[in-house]
């Protein structure tokens, strides 16, 4: 049946799922483009033929015709589909890939996302704002913590004093609370 | 020490039309609306621009004070709310474009320059998406295809946003006569009013001139 | 809109606080805040009033709506129509959840308070779910919705 294999791409793309891209199936994408290849070289013989004269071939080189459509599309739908992935993991992840990641992009599709972070990048110094922080809204800055040691009272870059005893629960500051957990004094909850 | 500060964050412009109180309701509207609306609306780009401004100058005064005080920390907290949804209002846009670039610089086409969807540096961004993604297809499929087959034909290819999504919406001034249903063999006409302060539920394309004028609110 | 973006706007929602602290007017970009004079009650928005509490600086005064006796109230009107009533707040749950969160020493019947919000959120959940289903199954091409919230 013409397309099987195109619908193949589109299968494993929907069976792994959002977020996790699946290698770059080079392999399928040449049967489907040599399935297309061949398809195109009957049509052309057909159509040669009908000019001849030959009867009856009409129907055939539509149904060819339109295989030859539904593979196109599903081609650019694989890719596409493919570049918002990629383009997501460029949001999830940075401008760095992990190897791993990395290896499953065809090297066009890695031209493709440099290009990206580029026009990305551009837009953001335009409008000065990382887009790609602050992704969730602001809870606020504080931290609770809780102190695993008696540790006695401490003066807050603020001013203010805080008492550190055992078990007790406390709202800090990131920058303050760090070297706390650092020192293995407090821990966040 | 503590009346300089006050002088540093009490310098508002009093010559401005709105207050930058004003200014932050109008992009949290903006930000509403752009977030549940099916497509893009038209940019907000004198919002954006002097809620920007207004933030950055903050930033600075609250740089300049060396106390980290619970003053400086209450203007921190309001500051990252703020810088919150201007990115995420940014991102939302930018979400839409990356989906449907070739669908909204189309519709730009068509429309006066002034009235365009897009701002300068989205628009750059858009162009820049549509040409990638057609460079794209044609590194690694197009140019193997037979030649009939080599051809995109933009405007049938790219996605464009449903239209026919159904949106809940709040009603901001009263609107007359919305044609809900077109008279067709099956159906009459259907037209009703929308008063002020009443919600509604319907498919997003009725209103869409209400919610771009803003008689209408998404929510 | 996910949760955590409604909650963020419910945190715009205004609230009354006793500071224990004094502190002079502060000129916020969204405007005027205090100002604070310790056991004075002051009004601020929910995000500083959850922030100062945290930092034990403030006391929290519920709305007027959280209150058991209301919410009650409004519990039995709410499941006793097909209809939506009307809220006292446009994020009701999302500020009672912060405000408990945060504050549950602060409000009287904080568990009970809890219960009541959650049974009228239910209420008003399924009502809305079955009204979204009358709807796209009917031929209707709109509705009015009155009073439903975010």
């Amino acid at each position: 049946m013409f397309g099987e294999k195109a619908l193949e791409l589109i299968k494993e793309l929907k069976r792994c799922g959002d977020g996790l891209l699946p290698s770059f199936n080079e392999e399928t994408v040449r049967q489907v483009l040599e399935e297309m290849k061949s398809l195109f070289e009957e049509n052309h013989k057909d159509v040669t033929a009908s000019s001849e004269g030959e009867q009856g071939l009409f129907p055939g080189v539509q149904l060819r015709h339109a295989a030859l459509e539904r593979n196109k599309r599903i081609l650019l739908t694989y890719l596409n589909e493919r570049a918002t992935s990629i383009a997501e993991l460029r949001w999830q992840m940075g401008t760095v890939l992990p190897p791993d990641i990395r290896s499953r992009l065809a090297e066009h599709e890695l031209s493709w996302l440099q290009k990206y972070n580029k026009s990305l990048t551009a837009y953001m110094r335009a409008v000065g704002a990382d887009i790609t922080h602050n992704l969730k809204p602001p809870k606020s800055l504080l931290i609770e913590v809780r102190c695993t040691t008696e540790h006695g009272s401490i003066e807050l870059t603020s001013g203010r004093t805080l008492h550190l005893s055992r078990g007790t629960h406390h709202f800090l500051e990131r920058s303050e609370c760090e070297p706390l957990i650092a020192r293995g004094i407090v821990e966040e909850i | 020490m503590e009346d300089e500060e006050d002088n540093i964050f009490s310098g508002s412009d009093d010559e401005e039309a709105m207050t930058a109180g004003e200014v932050l309701q109008k992009l949290e509207e903006a930000w509403m609306n752009e977030a549940l609306s099916p497509e893009l609306l038209m940019n907000k780009s004198d919002i954006i621009d002097c809620m920007m401004e207004q933030i950055n100058e903050m930033e600075n005064n609250i740089q300049r004070v060396k106390t980290n005080d619970l003053k400086i920390y209450i203007h921190k907290m309001e500051l990252e709310r703020i810088r919150y949804l201007l990115t995420s209002y940014l991102r939302i846009r930018i979400k839409k474009i990356e989906k449907y670039a070739t669908a909204i610089m189309m519709e730009d086409g068509k429309r006066d320059p002034d009235d365009a969807k897009l701002t300068d540096s989205e628009l750059q961004f858009a162009r820049e998406r549509e040409k990638n993604l057609l460079e794209l297809f044609q590194n690694l499929v197009l140019q193997h295809m037979p030649p009939n087959m080599q051809s995109l034909e933009k405007d049938k290819i790219c996605s464009k946003p449903n239209l026919d999504e159904y949106v809940f919406f709040r009603v901001n001034q009263d609107v007359e006569g919305v044609l809900v249903e077109e008279e067709t063999v099956d159906n009459r006409e259907e037209v009703i009013d929308l008063k002020k302060g009443e919600q509604h539920i319907m498919r997003y394309k009725i209103i869409r001139p209400l919610a771009e004028t803003g008689a209408v609110s998404l929510i | 809109m996910d949760s955590a973006e409604i909650e963020f706007f419910a945190e715009n929602e205004e609230v009354t606080i006793v500071p224990n602290f004094s502190k002079d007017k502060l000129f916020l970009i969204r405007g005027d805040v205090g100002p604070f004079n310790a056991s004075m009650p002051v009004t601020v928005p929910v995000w500083l009033a959850v922030s100062l509490r945290q930092q034990q600086r403030c006391r929290i005064i519920p709305p007027p709506w959280m209150d058991v006796e209301k919410l009650t109230e409004k519990k039995e009107e709410e499941t006793s129509t097909d209809i939506f009533t009307q809220m006292p707040c446009e994020y009701y749950m999302e500020v009672a959840q912060l405000l408990l969160n945060c504050a549950s020493d602060d409000i009287p019947y904080a568990h009970k308070i809890r219960t009541l919000i959650k049974d009228i959120w239910d209420a008003r959940m399924s009502k809305l779910r079955s009204s979204i289903q009358t709807f796209l199954t009917s031929d209707a091409t709109h509705a009015k919705v009155e009073r439903i919230t975010i």
